[in-house]
């Protein structure tokens, strides 16, 4: 390490111990942004703020847990391609690096006239400008019969941790020949091809260790993301043991049953043998408790990731509503960096830029064979407007597949490193 | 026709990239700041740290080389969905401020 700043070693004093014994006095009257959640998006928006503002800006990143496991690649751990402790993270590197003060616990409610962020210590924080990035809650109600007990025998995994951990033993564990129900959330969602990627991974568990087993998918959708692609890889890859079933088709998810795992819709009683249901979605709870949501999402000012309700909140990732950009890791770090600039230029005068926005998602369909999506964003005064995109073929050479499976492990390492170092 | 004048415009970008902008006095419009900020949307995909697996390193990269990179991305000559998108939105201002920041870090 060459040139170790005072409030580099503020922060990792802060990372080390639980933060709030920081003496306030230290900060002086330097301008103060406390970002909540330390994921895709808050973990962005802290490190870029306390990076480019060179000390200027003092820098408290709130984030409940100490490891952050992504959910992106939780589907490769899934399908054996990746070890669960490659996608899990820590803050060290933006607390030493950077010097972001890292207070490692739940906010429980926002003081918006007070500007304060209530802890469940029961101390707050007070705050210039707030970065809200709490990522996802779900609506279990939304499937008939789902629950939070429920989640335990049909695990979402859909914010990673323990939940994947779980999945996967229960895959890898299920009877030969058996049944395995994904249950797909309805729009919009975390991670529009998740889902199909995920069906793709433990299809290629059950490949090698129990080729008799049979995939069915109750989507309470008639479309999805990349079906084309993923429908043509599971055709080639998995011959016979993929069945997608749209709304349409089953006429509804009318009840579930987790004691006895069964699935009633209009077309049939389905029965599984293990099951994943991802149930519908909305903003992480603090993003309520702070007023800036509009029912379920957050309405954003494209130009700067503000909240429509309070200037002085910003809200990044998968609970605002950035249409007509995915919810996404990719999407969530893009959104940081432009709120980042904005907060600069807000609370130091510093140069302002033409906010730009980009995503690309790629999935892994079997060993080396990779598919992508992307594509490039404007703010306009109502939406954040897609001005270009891709998507891969049907059809395309297998060396292309593989190069652009390779390149979602670099883009994994980047982006990883990106928002923790 | 069309493709023929776009082809010609662009093996003289090249010629005039290669020996213009190898003096970065030359880099018209350029500005480090905005280099940097542009820099952001690099780190997503190109580890600034690490080896560069699947995905190229670009962080040491020779002014030129960066630059007639992204213009043979730019006019597609060059393959990758994802490169030709990020450089299709790329003008001059951005491709020779993005070079000018990537000359100075080591
Ligand atoms: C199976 C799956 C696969 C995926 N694959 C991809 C992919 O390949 N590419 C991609 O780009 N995206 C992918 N995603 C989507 C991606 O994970 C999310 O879009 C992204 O994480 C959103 O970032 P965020 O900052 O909004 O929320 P998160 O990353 O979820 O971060 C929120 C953080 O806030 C913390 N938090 C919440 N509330 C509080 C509070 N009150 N106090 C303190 N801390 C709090 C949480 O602990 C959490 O760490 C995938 C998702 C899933 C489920």
């Amino acid at each position: 390490m060459t040139k170790i700043k005072r409030r580099t070693f503020v922060g990792l004093a802060a990372a080390t111990t639980t933060a709030l014994s920081m003496p306030s006095i230290a900060f002086g009257a330097l301008p103060r942004v406390v970002v909540i959640g330390g994921g895709a998006g808050g973990a962005t928006a802290a490190k870029y703020i306390a990076k480019d503002s060179k000390g200027a800006i003092d820098v408290t990143l709130v984030e409940a847990s100490k490891r952050y496991y992504t959910c992106f690649f939780s589907n490769l751990y899934l399908g054996d391609f990746r070890a669960y402790s490659s996608i899990g993270h820590n803050y060290y590197g933006l607390a030493v690096n950077h010097g972001v003060n890292m207070v490692h616990e739940w906010a429980l409610s926002v003081n918006n006239a007070a500007k304060k962020v209530n802890l469940g210590s029961g101390e707050s924080i007070s705050y210039d400008k707030l970065v809200i990035s709490p990522g996802i809650d779900l609506k279990f109600e939304s499937v008939n019969g789902y629950s939070a007990e429920a989640q335990s025998k049909m695990p979402h995994a859909w914010k990673s941790g323990t939940q994947v951990q779980l999945l996967k033993n229960q895959v890898k564990g299920m009877k030969k020949g058996g049944t395995f129900v994904m249950v797909p959330p309805p729009n919009p969602y975390r991670c529009p091809p998740g889902p199909y990627e995920r069906v793709s991974m433990i299809a290629h568990q059950f490949k090698k260790s129990n080729p008799t087993a049979k995939i069915v998918i109750l989507d309470p959708k008639n479309k999805f993301s990349k079906q084309g692609l993923f429908m043509e890889g599971w055709q080639k890859h998995y011959p016979g043991m993929i069945e997608w079933i749209s709304a349409e088709t089953h006429g509804g998810i009318k009840k579930i049953n987790a004691e006895t795992m069964e699935f009633e819709t209009d077309l049939d009683t389905f029965k599984a043998d293990a099951a994943s249901v991802v149930p519908a979605q909305r903003a992480g709870r603090i993003a309520m408790n702070a007023g800036v949501n509009k029912g379920d999402w957050c309405p954003i000012v494209p130009g700067s990731m503000q909240a429509q309700a309070d200037e002085n909140i910003y809200v990044l990732g998968d609970a605002s509503i950035a249409k007509s950009m995915p919810k996404s890791g990719f999407s969530a770090n893009s959104q940081a960096k432009v709120a980042a600039n904005h907060i600069r230029g807000s609370l130091t005068g510093s140069k302002v830029f033409t906010p730009r926005f980009a995503n690309t998602c790629w999935s892994l369909v079997a060993t080396n064979d990779g598919i992508k999506v992307g594509a490039n964003y404007k703010a306009t005064a109502e939406k954040i407007d897609k001005t270009s995109g891709f998507i891969s073929k049907t059809g395309e050479d297998s060396n292309l597949r593989k190069a652009t499976y390779e390149e979602s492990i670099g883009w994994y390492s980047g982006i990883t490193s990106d928002m923790f170092s | 026709m069309k493709s023929k004048l776009v082809l010609l415009s662009i093996v003289f970008s090249l010629i005039f990239t290669n020996s213009i902008f190898a003096d970065q006095k030359h880099l018209v419009g350029a500005d480090a700041d905005y280099g940097e900020h542009l820099f952001g949307e690099c780190v997503t995909c190109h580890n600034s740290t690490g080896l560069g697996q699947g995905i190229p390193k670009i962080t040491g990269m020779k002014t030129n080389q960066f630059i007639t990179k992204i213009l043979a991305y730019k006019s597609k000559e060059k393959e990758n969905a994802v490169m030709q998108m990020v450089a299709e939105r790329l003008g001059e201002e951005e491709i020779n401020s993005l070079a000018l920041y990537l000359s100075k870090l080591k």
